[in-house]
């Protein structure tokens, strides 16, 4: 069915756009409830020990305290989306540094910091574990009883090795990505008090509300339906806040105290204690016919996912996924080993394990597109996958795949046409400039895991809609682009959408925001809730007016007969149904379509894919190794954009997350310790590191998403490492094989290969 | 003058207009006691260093931080928060720019980015791209990637 389309399409401003510029808008961060009590929590000072004693007599006798808590307070102290690994407060063993001992409550902030300094925590410490290759030695200190290998699998498709014997060429490398911290300006936040029904309630900073509830009662052992959590908007995420930070502890201080409560991390706590992207290791040998056709890729992955799991089992699979590219590659065969370590706790990040093996398997191709001679963009394309392609892992590329349509916007761009020209142009002799491109890929959805969400929508007496999502708004514009999608559908004005979001209480399950996929899912489930609606809408019109209910159809807020001579509207509908008793809300439900897992994996393969390809240009000093990027394209597969306006933020913004991962983001850890804990010392891009981005989105839609959109969250970050780096490539012919890419290690580089040019 | 364990000392200023006194601690900062004190919210805490500008305010018109401001610094002088461009609860000509040209994403950057701005066109009404950058490379922001920032404070200049 063709659907007019009124507001999907359209560069609307987000509707709490102008309510975050005045500062009225409410983060959790902002919220202090009358008689609230200050929450502080007590961290592990060792990366590796045993807790002996825990002593909090002293501090539970400072006039301002009113309460302390330790392990023993927590009825069941594991929890984890995967593994429950991780305790809510450390009781036989801290693991990283940072690792929760105490939780205080107290009268008073200042209060609250004395009583920390007055818990008397006896250590054993123990010997640490700190990097991911001695841990998967057996004779190394465990960092949990069951090993340092939190999972570990291999899988193989065709035969590698007889390719490797008859290919032409073979590319081999090892490339090692570190640590990212995902530097949201609000840090992990959140109240807690009890409603004036009882109602336990927290308001915090998160992705989910109703996997927070499910984590808070599991393990304080209480009633779901006795819990409340309010997730209201959050001051980014990109995956940071989808585990549980401060939630548990501020349910754990109201429950027990009855008094309402505050937690806020500073940001040094954010930056030890929130989770980050995995530091890996990843061997690749790849190997092509002289023509360009690639024939095998094996890939080794080891992911550092520190003291504890996270959702480190599925961001595994992720990488497993990609690590091949956006490429049909006969004979795969990829190990992958998750690693627990006593570092900090690595889980989600924007990218969810694609952007590390991206980054290989990207810089592979260029290798092998230079030793073939060959325009990098023709190689990719040779190689690239097509709809209805069968991908590495034998599954059916179902979705739409655009990313043969990305690469040839790419190769007809005046950046990479004009490239000689562009790299010419540069103001002094020791400024070298370079063009790289890239392509990304990366499932959206939860793949073959179930993934369902529900959306409900009400009518409302002055004939206007409500729509409620537990989906959370982490600054990416979902409720904007769901206004749209609902007006559209809903046959109404855009201003006609009211959004009610990420409440247990108030909203159904539209599942956690992560995966690029809450416009899809809840775009999907509320296409289910709009038909179910127009459909009664259908009916009462026609009792209204005596006409056969197939007459109506829907326009600007009316229900019209076919002969345009019966208007009714929705107001009047509302008000018949509310007289009548017929109940004005429905709720619409979307299951996503789903294949088995393939053996050894949890998630894999998706049925739905995004795809992107980027173009960088560089500057690199060669006297100091100093990278600057003075222009990117980043041509996204969007499937149909929703509002273009959203969208060119979420890929611009991606993009510059993209180019602190390549070039400046490396979050310090020695011997366990985090070096780069506020943003003097982990640098992040200002708006002068920030280039010129150009955004050209593929809209070839996606049948099974609502107006033909797929996710785009995440994909905008991917392709920009490998870019960079083979841009950087271009401009002064060495490859960097470590992310990030700093002037430091670029500068010896460059001086390495002086110096074997000079010997000749 | 003692508030539960600390020492509380009094504090006159003006805030957005209008004189305020509080009592805190005197080793409060500007931030904390417009936040924690008064729970005048629109002013964001990023990280309390001084690093990351998301809570600047206008002091006698200056763009200062607020976290790295104590209130003996303030006393007897003028602050003006995002709150504070409000007039009769319009907003101020950056905060509708900010709005409607996509700049405010999770949007926790965005006051301390309008208070920058402002400060910035109060003193130079037509800056330069370059002047712009200047201005706003202690601001920062982790959504947006700055494009639309940059396009939100042109819009702006005279």
């Amino acid at each position: 069915m063709v659907q007019a389309q009124r507001w999907v399409g359209k560069p609307i401003p987000r509707r709490d756009a102008l309510e975050k510029a005045i500062g009225q808008a409410k983060y959790a961060s902002d919220l202090f409830p009358e008689g609230l009590l200050w929450g502080k929590v007590l961290r592990s000072k060792y990366p590796h020990a045993r807790i002996k004693r825990i002593d909090v007599s002293k501090a539970r006798s400072h006039p301002g305290v009113v309460a302390i808590f330790t392990h023993e307070d927590i009825p069941n102290n594991r929890y984890g989306p995967f593994n429950k690994d991780r305790p809510v407060l450390c009781d036989d063993k801290t693991r990283y540094i940072g690792d929760p001992i105490a939780v205080v409550a107290a009268e008073t902030p200042e209060a609250a910091e004395e009583a920390l300094g007055m818990i008397e925590v006896e250590y054993e410490p123990l010997p640490a574990v700190l990097d991911p290759l001695e841990a998967m030695k057996p004779e190394s200190p465990k960092v949990h009883e069951r090993g340092n290998i939190a999972r570990q699998t291999h899988i193989s498709f065709g035969n590698v090795e007889q390719a490797f014997r008859e290919a032409d060429i073979i590319v081999e490398n090892t490339y090692t990505v570190g640590t990212q911290i995902h530097a949201y300006l609000e840090t992990e936040a959140g109240i807690s008090y009890f409603d004036e029904n009882g109602r336990l309630t927290i308001v915090a900073g998160g992705q989910s509300p109703y996997r927070d509830r499910h984590e808070i009662c599991s393990t304080l052992n209480i009633p779901e339906d006795s819990v409340r959590v309010v997730i209201p908007h959050v001051g980014g995420a990109f995956g940071g806040k989808d585990d549980i930070s401060v939630q548990i502890h501020l349910a754990l201080i109201t429950l027990k105290t009855r008094r309402p409560a505050r937690l806020v991390w500073t940001r040094e706590e954010s930056t030890i204690a929130g989770t980050k992207r995995h530091a890996g290791i990843i061997r690749m040998k790849t190997a092509a016919r002289r023509d360009g056709v690639l024939l095998a890729n094996k890939t080794e992955i080891i992911y550092d996912t520190g003291a504890y799991e996270g959702l480190g089992p599925a961001v595994l699979d992720v990488a497993i996924e990609n690590c091949n590219g956006p490429y049909k590659i006969p004979n795969i065969d990829i190990s992958a080993t998750l690693v627990y370590t006593n570092n900090y706790v690595a889980s989600a990040f924007r990218g969810f394990g694609a952007p590390q093996v991206l980054f290989a398997i990207e810089s592979q191709l260029d290798a092998i597109a230079e030793q073939l001679n060959m325009d990098p963009i023709e190689l990719r394309l040779r190689n690239a996958l097509r709809r209805g392609d069968v991908g590495v892992f034998n599954n059916k590329l179902i979705g739409s795949v655009g990313i043969a349509k990305a690469l040839e916007i790419a190769a007809n761009h005046e950046l990479w046409r004009e490239r000689e020209r562009y790299k010419s142009e540069t103001a002094r002799p020791w400024i070298r400039r370079g063009i790289g491109v890239a392509s990304a890929v990366k499932g959206y959805t939860l793949g073959a895991l179930p993934d369902k969400g529900q959306v409900g929508v009400e009518l409302t007496r002055e004939g206007k809609f409500r729509v409620r999502v537990s989906s959370t708004e982490i600054g990416q514009g979902v409720l904007t682009a769901l206004a749209q999608v609902a007006a559209d559908m809903l046959k109404c004005g855009v201003d006609d959408i009211q959004l009610v979001f990420a409440d247990t209480l108030e909203t159904p399950d539209t599942s956690v925001t992560s995966a690029s996929r809450q416009l899809f899912l809840a775009g999907n489930a509320l296409a289910d809730a709009a038909r179910k609606m127009l459909d009664k809408m259908r009916h009462v019109a026609a009792g209204l007016s005596g006409e056969p209910p197939e007459v109506f159809d829907f326009l600007d807020g009316y229900a019209i007969s076919r002969d345009g001579k019966t208007r009714i509207s929705y107001a009047g509908i509302a008000r018949y149904m509310e007289n009548n008793n017929i109940p004005l809300n429905v709720v619409g439900e979307y299951e996503v379509p789903r294949v088995e897992p393939i053996p050894g994996t949890l998630e894999i393969p998706h049925l739905f894919y995004m795809f992107a390809a980027a173009l960088a240009l560089v500057e690199v000093n060669t006297l100091t190794g100093f990278v600057q990027v003075r222009k990117l394209v980043v041509i996204p597969d969007a499937g149909k954009v929703i509002n273009p306006q959203t969208f060119q933020g979420q890929i611009e913004g991606a993009a510059v997350q993209g180019i602190g991962y390549a070039l400046m983001e490396e979050a310090k850890i020695e011997n366990g310790i985090l070096k780069t804990q506020n943003f003097s010392t982990y640098l992040i891009p200002s708006i002068k590191d920030a280039p010129e981005i150009e955004v050209i989105p593929v809209e070839d839609g996606e049948e099974t998403g609502p107006f033909g959109a797929k996710g785009i969250g995440e994909i905008g970050i991917i392709p920009i490492a490998p870019a960079i780096a083979n841009a950087i490539k271009d401009a002064v012919g060495v490859r960097p094989l470590s992310i990030p890419i700093t002037p430091e290690k670029l500068y010896w580089l460059i001086r390495s290969k002086r110096s074997e040019n000079g010997s000749q | 003058m003692r508030r539960g364990s600390a020492v509380v000392k009094r504090f006159s200023f003006v805030l957005n207009g209008k004189p305020v006194e509080v009592e805190v601690p005197p080793a409060y900062t500007l931030l904390e006691t417009l936040r924690n004190v008064l729970h005048l919210t629109g002013t964001k805490d990023g990280c309390g260093d001084g690093d990351c500008g998301a809570c600047t305010v206008l002091l006698d018109g200056r763009a200062v931080h607020s976290c790295l401001t104590l209130m003996a610094q303030v006393e007897g002088r003028s602050v003006t928060t995002v709150e504070g461009l409000l007039r009769d609860s319009s907003p101020d000509e950056v905060q509708s720019a900010y709005a409607e040209s996509g700049a405010v994403q999770c949007g926790y950057c965005t006051p301390g980015l309008i208070m920058a701005t402002k400060a910035l066109l109060m003193s130079n009404p037509n800056p330069s791209v370059e002047e712009v950058k200047e201005a706003l490379r202690g601001n920062l922001c982790r959504c947006t990637g700055y494009a639309k920032i940059l396009e939100a404070v042109l819009r702006v200049r005279r």
